[in-house]
């Protein structure tokens, strides 16, 4: 507490300076009634070493997935982020600053997003970038009623969306709290069982609004029928796409085969998994969605001199000038994130996108024939996959992720989280930090398990 | 200038990967979905790309820099251990999705930040997973929303806001589907009773309101506030984006508050970023509990089995609340933030009436020494007090409007001058209530030598004539920026075929 404030001990010279007393003077005009008395019932003030002290013993009892062989994804990724990008976010002219209200001064991240949005642009395809969301399942809902607010007039199904049965049930949660105020009805769309996207289901969403979609899907597979979905829904339907941002290395950029939105979890590119946040949501989209579009935007201009500046721009559509009209309620972003993901995309250019991609997937193919072979486990789709893909295991997966955990593994995700109908199959993910040994090792364990249940049966 | 998309000269990356796994075997891309054309992305080796983003940040301003009294959005100090904190792999490197004997530490200081929360707010329940201010506003109106559907009182379907109101409340609460109804305040710029009671009815769901408002005046009727809304049936909101005046002096639970959001990037110091994230987590009274968005981090007695992996005497797991709205975000919200805010609030703990002492101190003697420096230097004539109050809290306005009419120098005017000066420059045109309006909160962390420095520099632009003082700023890496011509001519990203 000392270190953090300077006028500890000069509080009767300022007071007096202002002809008061006490502190007490300065709290006057708050009602007794509305007081409180007495010390807050906190623990003591701590120093910086106590601090340091208490955070690495309980942190340090949690278990980091880099302590483990883990094979954990569903949503996000443990991708190696350079050195160079914590050494950079760090600097307090970026870390500690606020949203660029005073454009003169705030040139190096006015820049840097706008980098950042031609970035995004470039990488999924479409024309339009915003300096970010909260996350991918918040720039999902927000795209669902972006969407509606453009096409509700001409839509034969209004206020409805279609989104992909296999939405995560957190991100369809989100979807519904964004959706219900504007009594938004979101339906369905099925799923063959190769895990890719029924089109015949597909058919029905033609007139609603906007269709969801996700690529690769939530249970890693890649879908070539997606490049045909926009001529199934009309242009008067939004198509979005949900990304894992680095796929787009090696796998077609939505905004090529027809998405008027791509939306996504930015962190795979720039930051580490942190607990499920800070990340950033990535939302771009087609020109017809510009002006009612969620979340802030940089423009290029000019100042005075004619030199090239920027400042954020189309402030119209937001709340601090539309208040209850806005077309979205955000105000505080990502920015500090989405900044690491434009270092992240700086130092990795086209090529190393590829690579960086390609490890993953390499990665994932490995796992795949690794997998394939080993008794009592089974690739759920035999299709394509880009970085986690589902196996069904002997038993249920709960009781089979217990026994990897129990055996240094963390072996992937529990699909019936998802769908409570499916008890035996997890999802495996690979990434860049995957290695040869630790696929071997999952696949030793996962044989181990099997004949122990097996035995036991 | 340094552009990023000038650079593509170097023939690899920036950074050099392995390729132990991708001689291990070959992925199949659909062959309608390979790429065909790369992202256009630059080309950089490391050194360029630090010496770029150095560059960049050379040309940003932040609390490190320099004063940043930019009213409303409490730009203190950021301890620096909480950026080390932040990064030690038991949060950096966590799945959300990991079982709860993975993250007993990290859920024992989810816990602790809840209760600390709810001691501090006088609230029965904390939920830490909404990420921003906004989003946390959003979340409250939405459980009440869902406790009013569960009583069968669905017709409740107004907000009432004052017309001093922060612009994400209106929004947050009409994103919910509520129609928003704006009452005006008192000419002094407080709550008027009177409109509030002629609009509080059985239609009424909730008001939203900050305390301290955002003229920096504590409302003294607020608890006859909270009786008027709730003998009309409504929920009382607290958007808790001024927070930092208060902790440890009066709560929103002692006010009559039923919910109250908090901007943990404001009070509790995570760094703003330039933008976020923040963190923006909810209170609410034991009524509106089993609405919250789960899961909460709750506490229980280990057993035998789990005794050996605990990190004190409770086992701490996820509690679902049992009529939850559902998400608001996908995990658990911003941990990262959470975790830096906990290493802040660890630093004062019992003491954080200190803090809100000190920033309460630190305003009134900015507004002491900005109003004696002033008329010591002949220019008090140029502005007035945005509200007229004996005492602020943690932050005061200034109306510009005399040196508007008497000179043509506005808020915007003022704010360039200070910026040539080396500041931030407070908060301009907020409130709308207040005209020509200059918003100024120091915070706790700045010296007594900084504010009396910063009068000064405010009395020093002033004294400018005002045709050097529209052409301000001058010393800034660009001069005034021209938001129409960047609104008329959109460019929104670089132009490849310039």
């Amino acid at each position: 507490m000392v270190d953090q404030l300077p006028n500890l001990g000069r509080e009767t010279e300022m007071l007096n300076a202002m002809g008061l007393d006490s502190m007490e003077d300065l709290f006057s005009d708050i009602p007794e009634g509305v007081r409180f008395r007495g010390d807050l019932p906190l623990p003591p003030p701590q120093s910086e070493e106590e601090i340091l002290s208490d955070a690495r013993r309980l942190l340090g009892s949690n278990v980091a997935m880099g302590s483990r062989t883990s094979f954990l994804g569903a949503g996000l990724y443990r991708n190696y982020v350079p050195a160079s990008v914590f050494q950079l976010v760090t600097r307090g002219e970026f870390l500690t600053a606020y949203t660029p209200y005073q454009p003169e001064v705030s040139q190096g991240m006015l820049q840097a997003m706008w980098e950042f949005q031609t970035l995004i642009s470039e990488l999924v395809g479409l024309p339009i970038a915003n300096l970010s969301l909260y996350d991918g399942s918040t720039a999902a809902a927000e795209a669902l009623t972006c969407a509606v607010r453009v096409h509700n007039r001409k839509a034969s199904q209004p206020n409805t969306v279609y989104v992909s049965s296999l939405t995560p049930p957190d991100k369809m949660s989100v979807m519904q709290n964004y959706c219900q105020g504007a009594e938004i009805i979101i339906k369905t769309l099925e799923h063959n069982a190769d895990g890719t996207l029924n089109l015949d289901s597909l058919k029905a969403a033609a007139g609603s609004c906007g269709v969801y979609l996700e690529q690769p899907n939530p249970i890693g597979v890649l879908d070539e029928g997606l490049v045909t979905t926009k001529e199934l829904i009309g242009e008067h339907t939004a198509l979005i796409v949900g990304v894992q941002p680095v796929s787009l290395g090696m796998v077609e950029a939505p905004g090529h085969y027809g998405a008027d939105i791509v939306v996504g979890e930015g962190q795979p590119l720039g930051s580490p998994v942190t607990g499920g946040g800070p990340l950033y949501g990535i939302f771009a989209c087609s020109k017809p969605y510009l002006r009612l579009m969620p979340g802030r935007i940089v423009g290029r201009s000019i100042d005075v001199d004619g030199k090239e500046a920027y400042c954020l721009t189309l402030s119209t559509r937001e709340q601090h000038i539309r208040r209850h009209r806005a077309t979205s309620n955000i105000c505080t972003n990502e920015t500090l994130i989405a900044l690491m993901g434009a270092m992240h995309m700086a130092l990795l250019g086209p090529d190393g996108l590829h690579d960086l991609a390609y490890r993953n997937a390499a990665a994932c193919q490995k796992a795949k024939e690794v997998l394939g072979e080993t008794s009592g486990v089974r690739i759920v789709h035999d299709t394509h996959h880009f970085n986690e893909f589902a196996i069904e295991v002997t038993g249920s997966a709960k009781d089979c992720l217990a026994y990897l955990d129990a055996n240094g593994i963390i072996g992937g995700f529990d699909l019936a989280k998802w769908y409570p109908e499916v008890t035996n199959q997890i999802l495996v993910t690979t990434t860049d930090q995957t290695t040869l040994g630790e696929i071997e090792a999952l696949s030793a364990q996962l044989s181990m398990w099997s004949t122990h249940k097996e035995v036991n049966a | 200038m340094s552009h990023l998309f000038g650079h593509n000269g170097a023939p690899n990356t920036g950074y050099s990967q392995p390729n132990s796994i991708q001689t291990a075997s070959k992925p199949t891309i659909p062959k309608g979905l390979v790429r065909k054309n790369a992202a256009r992305w630059p080309r950089l080796s490391e050194p360029e790309m630090v010496r770029h983003y150095t560059w960049l940040s050379k040309r940003n301003f932040g609390i490190d820099t320099g004063f940043y009294p930019l009213g409303s959005c409490t730009m203190k100090h950021n301890p620096r251990v909480n950026e080390v904190i932040a990064q030690l792999p038991g949060i950096a490197d966590i799945h959300p999705h990991q079982p709860e004997h993975h993250l007993q530490g990290f859920l024992s200081i989810y816990f602790e930040m809840q209760h600390m929360l709810e001691v501090c707010a006088g609230m029965d329940q904390v939920t830490l997973q909404p990420v921003a201010g906004a989003q946390g506003e959003f979340t409250a109106v939405r459980c009440i929303q869902e406790y009013f559907r569960l009583r069968g009182e669905s017709q409740r379907n107004k907000v009432i806001v004052p017309d001093s109101a922060h612009g994400t409340n209106p929004a947050s609460a009409a994103m919910a589907g509520f129609e928003i109804v704006e009452i005006p305040s008192r000419e002094d710029g407080r709550i008027d009773l009177e409109a509030l009671r002629a609009v509080a009815d059985e239609t009424t769901a909730a008001m939203m309101i900050t305390n301290p408002n955002t003229l920096g005046l504590f409302e003294a009727d607020i608890s006859e506030a909270s009786n008027i809304v709730h003998a009309a049936g409504g929920q009382m909101y607290y958007d808790g984006a001024n927070f930092n005046a208060i902790l440890g002096i009066t709560s929103p639970g002692l006010m009559g508050f039923d919910a109250v959001h908090f901007n943990l990037h404001k009070t509790f110091s995570q760094p703003h970023g330039g933008g976020g994230p923040g963190s923006g987590p909810i209170g609410v009274k034991a009524h509106l509990a089993e609405f919250l968005p789960g899961p909460l981090a709750a506490r229980r007695t280990p057993s035998p089995e789990e005794t050996p992996l605990a990190v004190d005497k409770y086992w701490y797991h996820w509690t679902e609340p049992e009529h939850s709205i559902g998400k608001v975000q996908q995990w658990h919200g911003n941990a990262g933030a959470v975790i830096r805010c906990w290493a802040y609030y660890r630093r004062y703990g019992s003491g954080l009436k200190t803090m809100s002492e000190h920033a309460v101190l630190n305003a009134n003697y900015l507004r002491h020494a900005i109003h004696k420096t002033a008329q010591e230097a002949g220019v008090s004539h140029l502005f007035n007090d945005g509200a007229t109050t004996d005492v602020a809290k943690h932050e005061f306005t200034l109306s510009m409007l005399p040196a508007k009419e008497q000179l043509g120098i506005s808020a915007m005017d003022v704010a360039k001058g200070l910026l040539d000066r080396g500041y931030m420059a407070p908060t301009v045109y907020f409130p709308l209530v207040v005209p020509e309006c200059m918003m100024i909160e120091p915070t706790e962390t700045e010296s007594k030598d900084t504010l009396d420095t910063f009068a000064h520099h405010f009395a020093e632009v002033l004294k400018v004539d005002a045709e050097t003082l529209h052409a301000a700023p001058v010393t800034t890496p660009v001069r005034r920026v021209d938001e129409v011509y960047a609104a008329r001519n959109l460019c929104l990203r670089h132009p490849y075929d310039e």
